[in-house]
């Protein structure tokens, strides 16, 4: 079940009046809510919510185990072993075979390799991202294991935040599901606003610009010129953020009204002036998770600059191969690694730019690495290479609407963050049932103005 | 609070069937499409049939499918390159 389906209106406006009714019994409430989340996550696959519950439980069993005297380093390790293990499996079983099996035939050690193929569950990395902030959390003295396996089933498998995050921290989210917010006028604008933005984001500009531009451009770089091949590159970068940061906005604006808050995922991050600022304001969950996570323990900022640079382009190859199973994200995220460690050394030399030029270089550097992040393989990323450094346009002109989507995608990155909160202050002072319109109105017309049929979040794949 | 924000739910649950007058055959193609549930879709596919053939002799045709294509034709949105 994706957000913007009518099988999600229809599935949110039965949780939200159940949530209502329940409201002030927190048992109740844990409980349907609970339930709601494996309803949501059942319409893709029902036995995959076997999986969840079983991480939900190790997460749980660790939990209560962690802070015995004597007992967190081992718990630690087979717990984390446990959650990694299983992502491993699911996520990297079929690329590490395909790779063996590409390794072997070079090797002129070909074999026939019985191997059916495992099936990616949906989300599998966001779900086991929180059991092991969960754990890990505990282990810190951050929070307090629940006894409760449900209270830990609900933090694990909150439907809004399940399949593409933002990954939200135990220490952060445990406290609200005993003391939710109820959400008053303001929280109620600001939800209505992030619900509509975000379907605008992902309904009108994401999908359209991968129709009407991206999908074509990448399927035949051949038959397009440089002038095409740079536009379905730009239009890729507005793709997946309005894709992205459309989801987080629907997700966090749907928690708001059901009582939760979510840090925000995205801070208009074509903004940033360096690198390091980029990873600020882009997926801002995962960033902040792989430096507390991987990179601190790892040695951080400590020790020499050689050894933090290593760290850095460690850290970044593992978030590269966190997005996917394929050399590409290997590359991308190891680009960013090099990237990041290359920065620093200049800032270290002295070496600054004039911000406007810091915002440029920085698009350039995201811009260029999109190229394999998007690719399917690496022929199509040297073939899309080549049109991109090709003179001659053959393919057809961009039409007028694409241009107008890009640069509404791009406008989107750069609006003063005062003009959202003067519009959450309007739609505050809407009175109740003013506001449900709002939301009903603006879903319905957003919905006419988008494509027939469902297109599936890009960070769903991972 | 509790009071708004039952008021807030009612009008969104208050849209829904006016979303569905306004729709056409959405919601049926929606429910046709529902994995077999036994007999709780029925029960939805025996009730929305009824329900639209009442819809049908109002004689609202697709408000919603005229406005997706006037949109649609006014932005140039959908068309391939």
């Amino acid at each position: 079940m994706v957000f913007p389906t009518l099988e999600f209106v229809l599935f949110f406006a039965v949780v939200l009046a159940l949530n209502l009714a329940v409201d002030g019994h927190s048992g109740w409430r844990k409980a349907m809510l609970v339930a709601a989340s494996y309803v949501f996550y059942a319409a893709w696959d029902p036995r995959m919510t076997l999986l969840m519950a079983a991480m939900t439980a190790l997460a749980w069993g660790a939990g209560l185990l962690v802070r015995r005297p004597g007992w967190t380093r081992p718990v630690l390790i087979i717990a984390i072993a446990g959650f990694l293990g299983t992502l491993g499996y699911f996520k990297y079983a079929n690329f590490f075979m395909l790779s063996l099996g590409q390794l072997l035939a070079t090797l002129g050690l070909e074999r026939d390799m019985a191997w059916a193929g495992v099936v990616l569950p949906v989300g599998i990395s966001f779900y086991i991202f929180h059991g092991i902030s969960y754990v890990v959390d505990i282990a810190r003295g951050k929070v307090e294991a629940r006894r409760n396996p449900v209270d830990v089933a609900f933090y694990i498998g909150f439907f809004p935040h399940l399949v593409a995050g933002p990954i939200v921290r135990a220490a952060d989210f445990l406290p609200q599901i005993d003391r939710p917010t109820p959400p008053g006028p303001a929280l109620r604008a600001e939800a209505v606003l992030l619900i509509l933005t975000g379907l605008f984001k992902k309904m009108v500009i994401a999908n359209y610009l991968a129709v009407m531009l991206v999908d074509p451009v990448f399927a035949w770089p051949e038959g397009h010129g440089a002038a095409m091949a740079w536009a379905a590159l730009l239009g890729y970068a507005v793709q997946i953020y309005c894709d992205f940061s459309g989801y987080s906005d629907i997700a966090i604006g749907v928690a708001l009204l059901l009582g939760y808050r979510f840090k925000a995922n995205f801070n208009q991050p074509y903004r940033a002036a360096s690198l390091q600022e980029f990873w600020r304001r882009w997926h801002i969950s995962l960033s902040s998770f792989i430096r507390d996570y991987l990179y601190i323990p790892l040695g951080g900022n400590r020790g020499s600059a050689w050894r933090q640079a290593a760290v850095l382009f460690f850290t970044m190859t593992i978030a590269g191969l966190w997005h996917g199973a394929a050399w590409t994200f290997i590359l991308w995220g190891a680009l960013h690694g090099a990237g990041l460690a290359a920065e620093r050394a200049g800032r270290a030399a002295g070496l600054r730019l004039p911000r406007p030029l810091a915002i440029l270089a920085t698009f350039g550097f995201v811009l260029l690495l999109w190229l394999p992040f998007r690719a399917h393989g690496s022929a199509n990323a040297l073939a899309m290479f080549d049109a991109l450094t090709a003179g001659t346009d053959t393919g057809p002109a961009l039409a007028p609407v694409v241009l107008v989507l890009l640069a509404l995608g791009l406008l989107m990155n750069f609006l003063p963050l005062s003009w959202r909160d003067a519009t959450i202050s309007g739609t505050a002072r809407v009175p109740a049932a003013g506001q449900a319109l709002i939301l009903a109105a603006g879903t319905m017309f957003l919905f006419a103005l988008s494509q027939e049929g469902t297109a599936p979040f890009i960070y769903f794949q991972f | 609070m509790r009071q708004h924000m039952t008021v807030f739910t009612l009008t969104l649950w208050l849209c829904l069937p006016v979303a569905w007058l306004l729709s056409g055959q959405r919601f049926l193609d929606w429910a046709y499409a529902m994995p077999d549930l036994g007999r709780v879709d029925d029960t939805i596919l025996t009730i929305l049939d009824r329900a639209d053939a009442w819809r049908a002799t109002l004689g609202l045709g697709d408000p919603f499918g005229d406005m997706r294509a006037a949109l649609h034709r006014a932005t140039g949105l959908g068309a391939r390159p």
